[in-house]
């Protein structure tokens, strides 16, 4: 016999429905017959949410709306639905998740995220930002930024005025140069050309 | 264990002068063709890498190497005016117990197997940070400043290092101002040293170089001229075994004050 596809894990306060990779027709099919197997013992229990890694957030609706009315279980309204966006590795850098982080960050702090970071603020020396994603400062960039951490070399890290003490992108390390450089005077962008990291102003003609 | 030595630089309290001394220290030695490393234990609050003009270098630290994120010679920053100079900064996003004595040990052990001279730059403070820092020292250099306030920290930290067998520590005092001594606004060094009852390696004089160099991420040490640029060569002399008499600091004095005397004849 084939390995379950469907499960059902009861918490304190209701359940949860775990639903592994497979066929979303196969899915129903097993979700179903276990439902008219169980009816009764599922009555008056809550359904507090889908549990799948591969299920998409239409598909995981249509098992909800299936469950509310063929079998009128309660589920609620709070979700707390896990579905594939969450589990995928970010990889993303035209689109995707974004934190955003609105104060300034200061030496000795860490921003992490796996996904895009948007600072509203001054990214200050010792400071280090990393994204798996790109890294968009609306200020002074003098910390460390390491944008595509898990190795995307497409990213890009952006700033109002990009001075960083060291600018990481995918594998690739450059440094600031030695001695008092002065800021451009306008936002310039950093990205990877050639194997190397070059910044240039993305409003050149301003 | 190596051959090499390990010096640490500390004074109980903030703002003497303790990474000045070690950054300025260490690269005289490295000028007199000794390998030195330089090792900064202010885990959280690091200053070496930034007087030390070596900030934008730092990827790996104290920390990573002590956690073995990466080896030892992947830590080590070489510097970038003086040959045989090596930095192993202190980790920024981490604290002071994020090693262990132990550790430290272990590290100056093996760094000591690389290097003549060890210099460790200790963190303000007889807590934790402190305590790592002369883990593996074999000497203590106390820099104080003619403050009461520093004094009687740099006796209590001669104290401890005394508890903890690091025995007959080298006084360094920073910041001395002559005319202020001569006037007796300030404590003159053989007060302190009365206090203390500890050798004295060197004196270094207040001096405005010092702050330029500083922000230029540039030790003083190599300039020429500067007073203190002097001063620390003969402290690096002294520890190399040389003998060298205490600087006259009435060099220190203006041109205008030297006429001056002349005229009036004072």
């Amino acid at each position: 016999m084939k390995e379950p596809l469907v499960s059902f894990k009861g918490i304190n306060g209701g359940i949860y429905i775990n639903i592994k990779k497979g066929q979303f027709n196969r899915i129903i099919e097993e979700l179903e017959n276990k439902l008219s197997e169980t009816i009764d013992f599922f009555k008056d229990a809550n359904i507090l949410g889908i549990q799948s890694e591969t299920l998409s957030k239409e598909e995981i609706d249509e098992i909800k709306a299936i469950i509310k009315s063929k079998y009128r279980l309660n589920v609620l309204d709070k979700i707390y639905d896990t579905t594939k966006e969450k589990e995928e590795d970010f990889s993303e850098i035209y689109e995707g998740m974004t934190k955003f982080i609105n104060t300034t960050v200061r030496s000795g702090q860490v921003i992490e995220y796996d996904g895009n970071i948007v600072i509203i603020g001054d990214v200050n020396p010792g400071a280090l930002v990393k994204a798996k994603g790109n890294i968009i400062v609306l200020g002074r960039l003098k910390g460390v930024a390491h944008a595509g951490v898990e190795g995307n070399q497409e990213a890009v890290v952006a700033a109002y005025d990009l001075q960083p003490m060291q600018l990481r992108i995918g594998s690739i390390i450059s440094r600031k140069p030695d001695g008092n450089i002065t800021s451009s005077g306008m936002p310039e962008i950093a990205r990877v050309f050639n194997g190397e990291v070059i910044i240039e102003p993305y409003l050149p003609r301003k | 264990m190596g051959k090499g030595k390990a010096i640490v630089i500390t004074s109980g309290k903030g703002g003497v002068g303790k990474t000045t001394t070690t950054a300025n220290i260490g690269t005289g030695l490295a000028m007199l063709g000794y390998k030195v490393v330089v090792v900064d234990t202010d885990i959280g609050l690091r200053n070496l890498d930034v007087v030390m003009g070596l900030e934008n270098r730092i990827v790996y630290d104290i920390v990573d190497v002590i956690e073995g994120t990466c080896r030892l010679k992947q830590g080590l920053i070489k510097d970038k005016r003086f040959e045989g100079l090596f930095l192993l900064p202190a980790a920024q996003t981490r604290d002071k117990t994020a090693i262990k004595p132990e550790q430290m040990l272990e590290l100056v052990g093996k760094l000591k197997e690389e290097f003549d001279y060890i210099i460790i730059d200790s963190p303000a403070g007889i807590e934790q940070g402190f305590k790592n820092s002369i883990a593996g020292a074999d000497e203590a250099y106390i820099v104080t400043t003619p403050e009461v306030s520093a004094v009687r920290d740099a006796d209590r930290v001669i104290g401890i290092l005394e508890a903890n067998g690091l025995h007959e520590p080298k006084l360094i005092v920073n910041r001395i101002r002559y005319e202020m001594v001569k006037k007796g606004d300030m404590m003159n060094v053989e007060d302190i040293v009365d206090i203390l009852a500890i050798d004295l390696l060197g004196i270094i004089p207040d001096d405005e170089s010092i702050v330029i160099s500083t922000n230029k991420g540039e030790p003083v040490i190599a300039e020429e001229k500067p007073l203190a640029a002097k001063a620390f060569r003969n402290i690096c002399d002294r520890i190399v075994g040389k003998e060298v008499e205490l600087l006259n600091l009435e060099n220190g004095e203006g041109k205008l004050s030297k006429i001056l005397k002349l005229l009036f004849n004072k």
